[in-house]
């Protein structure tokens, strides 16, 4: 059954793509749980990864695999920056605030990456080959952006359980007034869980290229920053780890309705699958504001 | 009286940031239409030409090549040429542009700008057939020729605006000289699936491709489009893989035919040629996907290494006007540096303002109308290939689309055989075949 | 209050207009940059009309300039044999009134049960929907757009055409604009402007006190898509002569009101006025002087006004001032 196949190998591609989708939204998440602001320059911050991505690669030659952590770091320390910079100053600001705060932050990103390095549109070819798994094609390189994913996801996962630090964090996500009254010195934790989310969205744009190692351009995360809006919600908003399995469902639904829209004659199949995954936001956010993974309603 | 003062003092600070840029108004010197009028035209001591380029925004990288493009011409047209010869005198010409952010509202208001304040004689319009669309209303109630060199899409010569004329050759070219060479190359080679991008363009493309594929017999199998920016394409592409076409023609802009490009090698589906839009024009095209990129074919509105020249001209009967392509190139680099090879947009924004300078001579007069109808029976050759407009829409029906294609390294011109610097590589490499590094090279 | 007191807030922002049409009507070639900056200057007061007076964030608000484009497109394009003249533009008007009024009508029974982040996600999801749906499903159409330069030129002929796009527009932004000042201030002065109030300093509260909360939030919500209808209509169907989906449905739109409405300062009258010419002006000379670097220079601007002046340049001075000027700045 050709069908069968197609969808079985688009749910593969689904299911990779998801990975990366995932840890790419596990910092808007983790951001807007701590700090209740959603990041609209959210996409610029994957298109710096992805860059980063692509120099160390070919200027230095380095696997992408290992500029996760170049890029881990030059995230935490931009977090850090655009923290004490800005967000700061606008922790208990309205909404319009802060929503306008972060666009102008990530066009100010695009337009200095884009007096930087130019408009272009580049890429890198990083070959070691592919596995067949009969239904389909998957280069080794995708197969390395799931793991890596999922072990940064693990690793984050393990340090809010385990250290103390993340502890305090996650005091902080289930009520900040109480956390202060505990001891904890919140406006610490901010800028720390500011930073890591930063970190995580640009690291993970070094995974966006395993997946994609074209097409990267300075303007490229308008995309990724609606996707991760879409993703957040799935995952209930203020859980990192929601956000980490709605990627995946996202990537899986993704890629699957397109094989079912394809059977609708007269229409662009492709395009509704956007449609698609915008409803089904919509969906979400009616019925269960919390997300389909998330628990109690608040 | 505090709130009289505060309104006063506000209706003053508006009414001064407007003034402060408007003072050098003068009243515009409209051309007369009427014929009478030219033995006396007084002909002014230079020559300006205006046009909003898209410097920011999504098409930025088109109008900065346009911008050194036009650079380029102009110098030509001055030093080289020692200026326009009209009624009598070498006049220089002058282009002044803004800043569009690739958005249509700035259109409107900069174009104005252009004609009003600054006294544009000529404007060219901005990149894409959205915003020329934007500006043309403006350009014809000012009676203002307006040249498009990078709004394709046919739709816009449909309209009924007098004084929009183009350049380039439109949407619905795009792709049909890439099936022609096909269906001569190999006559056996059947189907034909299309992938591409659900846009304006794309689907004017692609809606001409299909008319000519079948007029020249191919066997559409396949006919898909994905919407703007996707991330994966390979449930399409599998789609493709099982209909097992023998000819792959897709794409829309830069980074959907890099990724289109790039997952077919992910999913080695292999096909005898592929021709993908707009992408594979980009030298980055070629840094990006290294050997995976060999054999790819692309139409192009120019490629540097045509053959259209002064010879080429003079075997069509025509003239031929403008920098040769040697030449073209040296000015070129002066403006955008030795590394930057121009892409056809740089081209066919040169050819516009070479088509206005050789459209002037011709009419001997700076009058919009005579000129216009000169351009009516105007036909002659630049570096960027023939130009003849359809005298009732303005629409471009000299020029002809080249296909090139990638080949160790470089790209070559394959089609049409009389601009060709090189014979088409086909069947291409399979993706295994490029993986072992083996080049779409004879 | 007097009735005078309730309305003087307008004269200020109606003088401006005037002054702005003005220089537009009697400086050669000013015509087209007074109306860029009027479109953005009538973007912040209809988008005021909910953003400022609610507080609610919708930043899929482009969909209703959207919709109002749609409608006056097709009203063009299929009532184009039907010999109405300028009748048609009014059917279009209306069009794109009722379309985006039935859209704003949906969207607030559902969404604006959602507060803060949650409905600003949410109407982004209905903006980029709604566009994939219109490509994805092939309707008015589909990615290709509607084109309708050539069906004006049929109706009207060539110079009525060209006239339509370049003046009557643009004039009709400027009614436009008036319009929404003057809904303005009647919401403000009537009991939906207090109740309102109420629900952008605490919705629970004004809940709790028995105010119909639902309801002016809905009403609210559909005058301001009203206007952006008819914005849309007017200063991108009538005015750029066609409609692609990707251009009409961009949230870069969205952003730009708010930033305009943010400016100037939220929920006051004067605001997006100011708000709109600083930021229509700003971006106008900008692009002639810097061309290129627009966006470079407005990104950090725009971070130290959210930061210096949260209340924006009106907000700010209203605080400062007293006494009579207080009624004319609202």
């Amino acid at each position: 059954m050709p069908f069968f196949e197609q969808l079985a190998g688009n749910l593969v591609y689904g299911a990779i793509l998801g990975s990366v989708y995932g840890l790419s939204t596990m910092g808007l998440s983790l951001i807007f749980g701590v700090l209740r602001i959603v990041n609209v320059g959210h996409g610029p911050f994957i298109m710096l990864g992805a860059f980063t991505a692509f120099w160390m690669f070919t200027l230095f030659g380095i696997a992408p695999v290992i500029s996760i952590s170049v890029a881990l770091v030059l995230g935490l320390a931009l977090g850090f920056v655009v923290f004490f910079a800005v967000i700061k100053r606008l922790i208990n600001a309205p909404e319009l605030s802060t929503l306008l705060a972060t666009f102008a932050i990530g066009i100010f990103l695009e337009e200095v990456a884009k007096f930087i390095w130019g408009p272009d549109h580049r890429g890198y070819s990083w070959d070691i080959g592919s596995i067949d798994l009969s239904i389909t094609l998957i280069p080794y390189s995708k197969i390395l952006a799931f793991i890596s994913s999922i072990v940064i996801a693990y690793l984050l996962y393990m340090w809010f359980q385990k250290t103390k630090l993340g502890a305090a964090v996650r005091a902080v996500v289930e009520d900040s007034e109480g956390a202060a009254a505990c001891g904890i010195n919140v406006g610490r934790i901010y800028a720390l869980s500011f930073a890591i989310g930063i970190g995580l969205t640009v690291a993970s744009g070094v995974l966006v290229t395993l997946f994609v190692p074209v097409g990267i351009n300075p303007y490229m995360g308008h995309e990724y920053t609606l996707k991760a809006f879409v993703i957040a919600v799935l995952g209930g908003l203020a859980s990192p780890w929601g956000a980490f399995y709605a990627g995946f469902i996202f990537g899986l639904i993704e890629n699957g309705s397109y094989t079912l829209l394809g059977t609708i004659p007269g229409v662009e199949p492709f395009s509704l699958t956007r449609f698609v995954a915008f409803s089904l936001l919509l969906v979400i956010l009616l019925i269960k504001p919390t997300g389909l993974l998330g628990g109690e309603s608040k | 009286m505090r709130i009289a003062k505060f309104g006063l003092l506000l209706a003053l600070i508006v009414g001064l940031a407007f003034l402060g840029c408007a003072q050098q108004e003068q009243p515009k010197a409209t051309p007369t239409p009427t014929p009478a009028a030219t033995p006396e035209e007084k002909i002014p001591d230079k020559i300006l030409i205006g046009g909003t380029l898209s410097l920011t925004g999504k098409y930025s990288k088109e109008g900065q090549m346009s911008l050194w493009g036009i650079q380029a011409a102009i110098k030509w047209v001055n030093d080289v040429h020692g200026g326009v010869n009209v009624g009598g005198k070498k006049v220089k010409l002058e282009f002044k542009y803004y800043d569009d952010e690739s958005k249509k509202e700035a259109v409107q208001s900069l174009v104005e700008r252009l004609i009003t304040s600054d006294n544009a004689m000529f404007l060219l319009a901005p990149y894409s057939s959205g915003l020329t669309l934007a500006g043309a209303p403006i350009a014809d109630k000012h009676k203002v020729l307006y040249m498009s060199h990078g709004g394709a899409s046919d739709r816009i010569f449909e309209q009924g605006y007098a004084y929009v004329v183009q350049t380039l050759s439109p949407a619905s070219e795009y792709m049909a000289p890439f099936l022609d060479m096909v269906k001569a190359v190999d006559p056996s080679a059947k189907k034909v699936a299309m992938v591409y991008e659900d846009s304006e363009f794309s689907k004017a493309v692609f809606a001409g491709a299909r008319k000519h594929a079948e007029e020249l017999g191919f066997e559409i199998v396949l006919e898909k489009t994905y919407p703007k920016n996707p991330t994966d394409l390979t449930p399409l592409l599998s789609e493709v893989k099982a209909a097992s076409p023998d000819i792959i023609i897709g794409g829309g802009h830069f980074a959907d035919g890099q990724l289109l490009a790039s997952q077919m090698a992910d999913l080695k589906l292999d096909a005898k040629a592929i021709s993908i839009l707009v992408a594979p024009a980009l030298p980055k095209f070629y840094e990006a996907l290294g050997t995976k990129a060999e054999g790819i074919c692309a139409p192009g509105q120019w490629e540097v290494g045509v053959t259209y020249g002064p010879e080429a001209a003079k075997k069509s009967g025509i003239d031929y006007f403008g920098p040769s392509q040697d030449e073209f190139l040296n000015l070129f680099h002066e403006f955008a540096g030795k590394d930057t090879m121009p892409s056809y947009h740089a081209a066919e924004a040169a050819a516009a303002i070479l088509a206005y300078a050789k459209a002037i001579e011709e009419a001997n007069s700076l009058d919009t109308d005579k000129i216009r109808n000169t351009m009516n029976d105007l036909r002659f050759m630049t570096f960027f290939g023939e130009w003849k407009i359809d005298p009732a829409t303005g629409k471009q029906i000299g020029h002809k689309m080249v296909i090139f294609q990638w080949q160790g390294g470089e790209k070559k011109i394959i089609w049409p055989p009389s601009a060709a610097n090189a014979e088409p590589y086909y069947p291409i490499p399979t993706w295994d075949e490029k993986a072992a590094g083996k080049l779409a090279k004879k | 209050m007097s009735f005078f007191d309730k309305y003087a807030s307008l004269i200020p922002v109606l003088l401006i207009y005037v002054v702005l049409f003005a220089i537009g009507i009697l400086v050669p070639g000013m015509w087209q940059p007074v109306a860029f900056i009027m479109f953005y200057i009538t973007l912040g007061q209809a988008f005021n009309i909910f953003l400022g007076l609610t507080g609610y964030v919708d930043f899929g608000y482009v969909a209703f300039l959207a919709l109002g484009a749609y409608g006056m497109a097709i009203a063009v394009e299929s009532l184009g044999g039907a010999n109405l003249g300028f009748g048609i533009i009014l059917i279009g008007l209306v069009l794109a009134i009722v379309m985006a009024s039935i859209l704003s009508l949906a969207v607030g029974a559902v969404a604006l049960r959602l507060r803060g982040a949650y409905f600003a996600i949410a109407t982004i999801g209905v903006n980029e929907g709604f566009r994939y749906f219109v490509e994805g499903a092939r309707i008015w159409g589909g990615s290709e757009g509607i084109i309708i330069s050539g069906a004006m030129r049929n109706i009207f002929g060539r110079e009525t055409a060209n006239f339509i796009s370049t003046f009557v527009s643009d004039i009709l932004v400027f009614i436009i604009a008036i319009l929404a000042a003057i809904v303005t201030v009647l919401i403000m002065n009537r009991k939906m402007g207090y109740a309102l109030m109420a629900v952008r300093e605490d919705e629970d509260a004004a809940k709790v006190m028995g105010i119909n909360v639902t309801k002016y939030k809905v009403m609210a919500f559909i005058a301001s898509a009203s206007f952006a209808g008819l914005i849309g209509a007017s200063a991108w169907t009538l005015k750029m002569t066609y409609v692609f989906p990707s251009d009409v449905f961009l949230i870069t739109y969205t952003v730009e009101a708010i930033v305009i409405v943010m400016l100037g300062g939220a929920g006051t009258l004067m605001g997006p006025v100011v708000g709109g010419l600083i930021y229509g002006i700003l971006k106008y000379y900008l692009s002639i002087t810097l061309p290129g670097f627009q966006l470079i220079i407005l990104a950090p601007l725009l971070v130290v006004i959210v930061i210096a002046f949260p209340e924006g340049v009106v907000g700010a001075l209203k605080r400062k001032a007293r006494g009579n000027a207080r009624k004319y700045l609202r």
